[in-house]
This record gives structure tokens, C-alpha cells and sequence, in this order.
């Protein structure tokens, strides 16, 4: 089997700063990956060089198999389109009706007639209907985007990448902007819907604890480097206290 | 120990205020600027006043009193303002058509996605910077010299007066547009493009819903003036209010001339009025309620149903534009523009008209912008009127009397000065002051004092309530809230919309240019009356160079001054 994300050395940076520096990862599809570790380790780094916003210095992306750095345009965005991505901000189009912004998970297939005509008259309604039926706001298909919480928002996040059907969804601190209780349903809620349609998983996670509950494995990143790569029973509490460690002067 | 016990025991430690030399430095230059420009008007020198025309004066505006009110010339003004009305409408629909669509080639975001994939950015600014220079040139003509232009090339038709506020507003409207794509934040934008999406639909689904209601509410600005710029048109003889004003005016029938001045107030100050109302109702933070969806809704129909209305009303000739007449029309100017006639004696005298030119600019943008911040705090509804931050809690009879008095009159007086067109009060101004670019000035600094000062006042209306209210709740008095909260937050923008009225004012001295008030402008106006083209084009190259400098140098003042 092709891993669906393959890693060879890869380094990145932002001007002085180095954001990645020698990564090596293999993710299998299905898989259901947290990645972990304090802020600025280059956890959305990370995650934007493996939906191709970003290139790497130095070092190999390898999505399905290929290398995104060689891709033409076109083949680029046929690879983008099988990659999803929630983001801790929603990413929506606040002035839209929700049905506008699950369609916009259409548009890399659609045409520019199409899109443009659904704008007017929506299209696709009953799919749409259904992505809201799977994350549990049916009654908001029609409602003004602004006007939703939290995490309504992010449920029609969520509603958006399963109409673009990807084979792999990245959630960049998905319920980082949630209160509590929100935090638990949207993390059940995403482990719902990837093992239903057996998509693969990768999230980061600012914090711990759903790394445990909601993931086959853990990915501990700091200073740009991978510290432990392992299944949640083998992570000891001395891996997490050494990850999440204040520099000493 | 009480706070007023606090003393500073060391006075070596209290900080400087920092030396703000760059302001100091504009400061000065704009001082020197200002006795320059007053000396070229021959202010040190020459007599400028007639006294013989204050007589004449104090008549036209004693009829004001007695307005013509006779049923066939009510009629002729109803026509004349249904004709203004319908190329302003007309103007604006095709000038948003065309501005929209040259939106996209103008902005940073649209060649930043074309190239996306080039590792550096330099073929995406290239390809922007030829797109917003070429955009620079119709619009630096002003739509007067337009209007002058296509009643050369196509007739005195309502096709000119349209087209002539078409092409200049369809590039402003397209420089707007693509900085208000620039300004909304791409992040979604660029979601939707790194999940595969086709960049042109995730425009249309990301960028463009956002961006909406500032696009809606500057298209209906640009009705607004619009209104004014049709107005401004008729004088040169298309049509309209513009053209029975100077009617009127040039045989000295003054009753006539008011009622056509009341109609244009009617006219410009319901334009305006809708168009603010609905300006404040877009950009406000609640602007989903039903009610204000229905006000949104209703205007955008309404001006959609204006379109092929005003199109009727008027009947332009577009078949002249294409017609073999005009093309044999576009090829002989053609022929005998080129080459340009430029005389090595000439350049003294070319850059002497462009120091008047400048000068008069100068002096208007200057007579407009302090006008206007004046009249800016007494017509703004946030401050003198009852319940405003400057009036008392508990305010006397009077003082609420009084508040809504001056914000009464400073309105009726800033409605008036930019409804009646500049040529006009140039005209005006004629009776008193003898011709030169005095009255040019004067009258460009009246008008736009009029559009400055409503302007301004929307600043002081936009002002954050929440400081100015905890200065009022604290104990200061209207004057001391005025000074601490209201003025230097309303600064900067006053600033910034004076220095942007110097490039406007400096493209409107064409527009007096034709009653004689000296500079670039009257010579741009005789060239083109006399046909004498290979001139004409040197005269432009000029001014636009002229106008180019001024954005130059205010772009560069707005940058620096913090």
C-alpha cells in the first residue's frame, strides 16, 4: 500500500527562523494521527507543506505518492483536491448563507458557470442537506454564516470538507476557539466521520489529552523536530513533560 | 496619600515629547507653498477686487427670495433635472460595469494568484503596475475635458455626457474596487485555493461576498457624485440643470437661476442623503436585520430600475460612437495630433501655467479643508445636537435651540456650495474679482468645501462614542472633550481626505479653466475649442505629468506624517 503522506528530510524556515528542520514521517491511510507539542514547534508548518501551501527548503513531500515540488499546476490542485483542511479559525465566508460555504468544497470540480450560477440558485442542495444531517445542524442550511456559534461554525467546517471528499482531512487546532463541552463534541464528531468513511486523520492539537482518547498515534514535535513518534499506550508521562518543557536559561 | 500628593521628585527623568521633524518639514513647505501660490494670483500686487460687482451680487442672491415659480418654467426645470438625474444614472451603471470588471487585472490579490506558483513575485508586480499606470491616465483627465472631447468627436449627444462620466469614473471605480479586494483578508481565499479549488469560483465564494458591502456602498458614492459631475457637464452646453443654470446666468434672469439652484439641491442633497443612509446601514456591525436588508434590497432595485428608465428618458445614440462618421472623426484628430507641436521656447512658458495651475489647486484645497473641518463639528449629528457629546446632559432650552440651528444652517450652506457647479461660482465669482486664477480658486474651494465638509462629518459621526463619553462622564466640559477627544481623533482622516482633495481639485482646474481663470486648464479648453490638437496633446502631457507629481507628493505626505 502507498502511504498517503511521506516525509523525506525535510527542512524548513522563515527567514532566520527555523521552522522544520530534518523531518522524516510516513503516514498509512486510515491512520488517525494527533500531532503534538508547544506553540511555535511548527505544527502548521507542518500541516500547510502537506496540503501544498507551502514548499519545503529542503527535503521531500510525497503525497499518494508523488512529489508535490515537481507537480504542474494542474496536477497540484487534482492532489489538493484530495486533501481537506479545518482550521482553528473556521476559514468560512462569514457575509454567505452556510449552504454557499459547504459548496465551496465543490469548487475544484465544478465549473466557473456552475460556481457562479449557484451562487444565485444553490446547487447540490441535497448533498449539502446531507453533510449538515452528518454533523448535526440539519435546520442551518439556509442560515446567515455570521450569525453562527462557535461551533456551529465549525460543524459546517466540517460539512464543507466532506463534500470535497477527500482521502485525508487536516484539522489545525480544530476546537482551540471552543469552550469545553464544544471541544469534546467536535472531536467525537471528527472521529465519527473519519472512520465512517474511512478517510485518513491528521490533527494538531495544542494540547494532550484528545491525542490519547481520539488517535492511533502521537506525534511529538518541538523545536522543529520530531521527539517521539509512537502509539498513545507507549507515551509516557516523561515524553510528555520533556516535549512541553520551559527552556532553561 | 492621595494621587494629587504625587509629585515628580525628579524632573531630569521626565522624557522630551519626541521631535517630529518630518511634520515640522511638511509644515514649512506647505507654508512656503501657501505664499507662493497666494503671490501667483498677483495677491501682493495687483488690484483683484471689483468693487462695481457687489452691487450686482447682492442681486442675484436677493433672488433668491423671489424664485421663478411660473408653471412653464417649473416644467423646463423638471425636464432639466430628469435629464441631469438620468446621466448620472447612466454614467454610474456603465462606469460600475466597466470598473468592476478592470477591478480584478487592477488588484495585487489577482496576480498573486496567477502567479502563485512563481517563486518570487516579481512578474505578479510588474503585470500590476503596467495595469494601474495605464488606469492612471483616463482618470486623470477630468470628466469636464472628456465632455469637451466627445462633443468634438461625437456631438453635442447625451451620448458624450454619459461617456464623458463613464471613462473617468470607471477607472476610479476600478482602482477602488481592486484596493477593496486587496484590503479583505485572503485567508479563506487561499483555504479554498489549497483544497484544489479553481482560482477563479473561490474568487467569486471567498473574496468577493466579503467584500460586498463596501463594493454596494462606494458604487452608491459614486452616484453622489455622479449627480454633481452631470450637473457640472451640462454647462458645456449636453443638457440638464448645468446648461439652463448658465442660461439663466448669461441673461441675467436671477429668478430663473434659483429656482434651477433649488431643484440641483433637491437633486444633489437627495442623492446624498440616500446614499449615506444607506452607506451607514452597510457598514454597520448589525447589517443583517430584516429591516435593513429590505432598505439594502429595495435601493439596489430601485437603481437597477433607474438604468433603462433614465436610458429612455434621455435616448443616448450609442450608434455614434460606432458610426463612420466618428471613426473618420477619430482618424483625422488623430492626424493632426500627431506629431505634437512643441517649440524649444515653449517650455518656459508651459511650466509657468503649470506653477498657476498648481497654485490654484493649492489655494482651493486649502480654502476647502479648512472650511470644511469647521463645518464639519457644527454639521455633524454626533455633536451639537441634543443627546450629541458636546451638549450638557441637562441641556437649557437654548442650548438645544441653538445646537440644532447651527447644525441646520451649516448643513443647508455645505448642500448649497457643492450642489451649484464650480464653473458657475466661477462665474459668480467673475462679478467681484477680476478674471484670473483668484476666482478659479475660489470658485473650486467653495465647491468642494461643500463636498469636504460632509465628508468630514461623516468622520466625526464614524468617531468611536466610547472615549469622547468617558471624558464627558469624567467631568470635562463640551470645549475640553472637543480638544482632548473629538479633534485629534478626527485629525489624521481629515488629513488624509484634504490631501487626497489637492489631487481632485488639481484635475477640477480644467473645469474653470473655461471662464477664464488662468493656468493648464483655460489652454487644455482653447486648444480643444480651436481644434488645435497637435497642441492639445502637449498641454495634457503636462497636466498629467502635473497630476501625477501631486498624487506623488500627497501619497508620500499621508505615509510619513506619523
Amino acid at each position: 500500500m502507498t502511504p498517503i503522506f511521506e516525509l523525506k528530510n525535510v527542512c524548513k524556515s522563515f527567514g532566520k527562523v527555523t521552522a522544520l528542520d530534518g523531518i522524516n514521517l510516513t503516514i498509512m491511510p486510515t491512520e488517525r494521527v494527533a500531532i503534538v507539542g508547544p506553540s511555535g514547534a511548527g505544527k502548521t508548518t507542518l500541516l500547510n507543506l502537506l496540503n501544498g501551501s507551502i514548499r519545503p527548503d529542503a527535503g521531500e513531500v510525497r503525497v499518494l505518492g508523488q512529489n508535490l515540488t515537481t507537480l504542474s499546476r494542474k496536477q497540484l490542485r487534482h492532489i489538493q483536491r484530495q486533501i481537506g483542511t479545518v482550521y482553528q479559525q473556521f476559514h468560512l465566508v462569514e457575509p454567505l448563507r452556510v449552504i454557499h460555504n459547504i459548496n465551496a468544497g465543490h469548487l475544484g470540480h465544478w465549473s466557473a458557470t456552475k460556481a457562479l450560477f449557484s451562487l444565485i440558485k444553490p446547487l447540490a442542495v441535497a448533498q449539502a442537506q446531507e453533510a449538515l444531517v452528518q454533523v448535526g445542524i440539519p435546520e442551518k442550511l439556509y442560515a446567515q454564516t455570521s450569525h453562527l456559534s462557535g461551533g456551529q461554525k465549525q460543524r459546517v467546517a466540517l460539512a464543507r470538507v466532506l463534500v470535497q471528499n477527500p482521502q485525508a482531512i487536516l484539522a489545525d487546532e480544530p476546537i482551540s476557539n471552543l469552550d469545553p463541552r464544544r471541544r469534546h463534541e467536535i472531536m467525537d464528531l471528527i472521529r465519527r466521520l473519519v472512520d465512517q468513511t474511512g478517510k485518513t486523520l491528521i490533527l494538531n492539537l495544542h494540547s494532550i489529552e484528545f491525542a490519547y482518547t481520539h488517535c492511533h498515534r502521537i506525534i511529538g514535535l518541538r523545536h522543529g523536530r520530531i521527539q517521539f513518534d509512537d502509539v498513545p499506550e507507549r507515551i509516557s508521562e516523561q515524553h510528555v513533560h520533556e516535549l512541553y518543557r520551559l527552556e532553561t536559561l | 496619600m492621595s494621587f494629587t500628593a504625587l509629585k515628580p521628585s525628579d524632573t531630569r527623568n521626565v522624557p522630551s515629547p519626541p521631535p517630529l521633524w518630518h511634520r515640522r518639514f511638511w509644515l514649512l513647505s506647505f507654508g512656503v507653498a501657501l505664499v507662493f501660490s497666494l503671490g501667483q494670483t498677483g495677491f501682493f500686487r495687483e488690484e483683484l477686487v471689483n468693487y462695481g460687482g457687489v452691487a450686482l451680487i447682492g442681486r442675484v442672491f436677493g433672488a433668491a427670495l423671489h424664485p421663478d415659480l411660473s408653471l412653464s418654467f417649473l416644467r423646463l426645470t423638471l425636464d432639466a433635472t430628469l435629464v441631469t438625474l438620468a446621466y448620472a444614472v447612466c454614467g454610474t451603471a456603465f462606469s460600475l460595469i466597466f470598473g468592476s470588471l478592470l477591478a480584478l487585472p487592477a488588484s495585487q490579490i489577482f496576480w498573486k494568484t496567477v502567479f502563485r506558483h512563481d517563486a518570487s513575485s516579481r512578474r505578479a508586480r510588474v503585470c500590476w503596475l503596467t495595469v494601474r499606470t495605464l488606469l492612471a491616465i483616463p482618470r486623470g483627465i477630468h470628466e469636464f475635458l472628456w465632455g469637451l472631447i466627445f462633443i468634438n468627436i461625437l456631438g453635442l449627444d447625451p451620448i458624450s455626457a454619459i461617456l464623458a462620466i463613464t471613462i473617468p469614473f470607471g477607472s476610479i471605480v476600478a482602482k477602488v474596487y481592486s484596493e477593496t479586494l486587496d484590503e479583505t483578508s485572503p485567508v479563506v481565499f487561499n483555504a479554498l485555493l489549497n483544497s484544489g479549488a479553481k482560482p477563479f469560483p473561490a474568487l467569486f465564494y471567498a473574496l468577493i461576498p466579503q467584500a460586498i458591502p463596501d463594493l454596494v456602498s462606494y458604487a452608491f458614492y459614486r452616484f453622489e457624485c455622479a449627480i454633481r459631475a452631470a450637473a457640472v457637464l451640462g454647462v458645456i452646453g449636453v443638457g440638464g440643470l448645468g446648461y439652463q443654470i448658465l442660461l439663466s446666468l448669461q441673461s441675467l434672469k436671477y429668478q430663473e437661476l434659483w429656482t434651477l439652484f433649488f431643484a440641483l439641491m433637491v437633486l444633489s442633497g437627495g442623492a446624498d442623503l440616500w446614499s449615506s443612509v444607506l452607506r451607514k446601514r452597510l457598514t454597520q456591525e448589525q447589517s443583517d436585520s430584516a429591516s435593513i436588508r429590505f432598505l439594502v434590497r429595495g435601493s439596489i432595485l430601485l437603481a437597477i430600475v433607474l438604468l433603462p428608465v433614465s436610458l429612455g428618458y434621455v435616448q443616448p445614440d450609442f450608434g455614434r460612437i460606432f458610426s463612420e462618421r466618428t471613426g473618420r472623426l477619430i482618424i483625422s484628430i488623430t492626424d493632426q495630433a500627431f506629431p505634437p507641436r512643441y517649440e524649444p521656447g515653449q517650455t518656459g512658458y508651459m511650466l509657468a501655467l503649470s506653477m498657476k495651475t498648481l497654485a490654484m489647486s493649492l489655494l482651493a484645497m486649502v480654502f476647502a479643508s479648512f472650511g470644511g473641518m469647521v463645518f464639519a463639528f457644527f454639521a455633524a449629528r454626533n455633536l451639537l445636537l441634543p443627546g450629541g457629546i458636546m451638549i450638557p446632559e441637562k441641556a437649557s432650552l437654548w442650548q438645544r435651540f441653538s445646537g440644532r440651528l447651527v447644525w441646520v444652517v451649516s448643513r443647508m450652506i455645505l448642500l448649497f456650495t457643492r450642489a451649484i457647479p464650480a464653473p458657475i461660482w466661477a462665474l459668480i465669482c467673475l462679478f467681484v474679482l477680476f478674471p484670473g486664477i483668484l476666482p478659479g480658486a475660489i470658485a473650486l474651494g467653495l465647491y468642494n468645501f461643500g463636498i469636504l465638509g460632509r465628508l468630514m462629518a461623516e468622520v466625526v459621526e464614524h468617531l468611536d462614542p466610547r472615549p469622547l463619553n468617558a471624558l464627558k462622564h469624567q467631568g470635562a466640559s463640551g470645549w475640553q472633550v472637543f480638544f482632548y477627544g473629538v479633534l485629534p481623533s478626527a485629525m489624521p482622516r481629515f488629513l488624509a481626505y484634504s490631501l487626497y482633495r489637492w489631487e481632485v481639485c488639481l484635475r477640477a482646474t480644467v473645469i474653470v479653466g473655461l471662464v477664464g481663470a488662468g493656468g493648464l486648464g483655460r489652454l487644455l479648453t482653447e486648444q480643444l475649442s480651436s481644434f488645435d490638437y497637435r497642441g492639445l496633446g502637449v498641454t495634457l502631457a503636462y497636466f498629467i505629468a502635473l497630476t501625477f507629481f501631486v498624487d506623488l507628493v500627497s501619497a508620500f505626505v499621508r505615509k510619513t506624517w506619523h
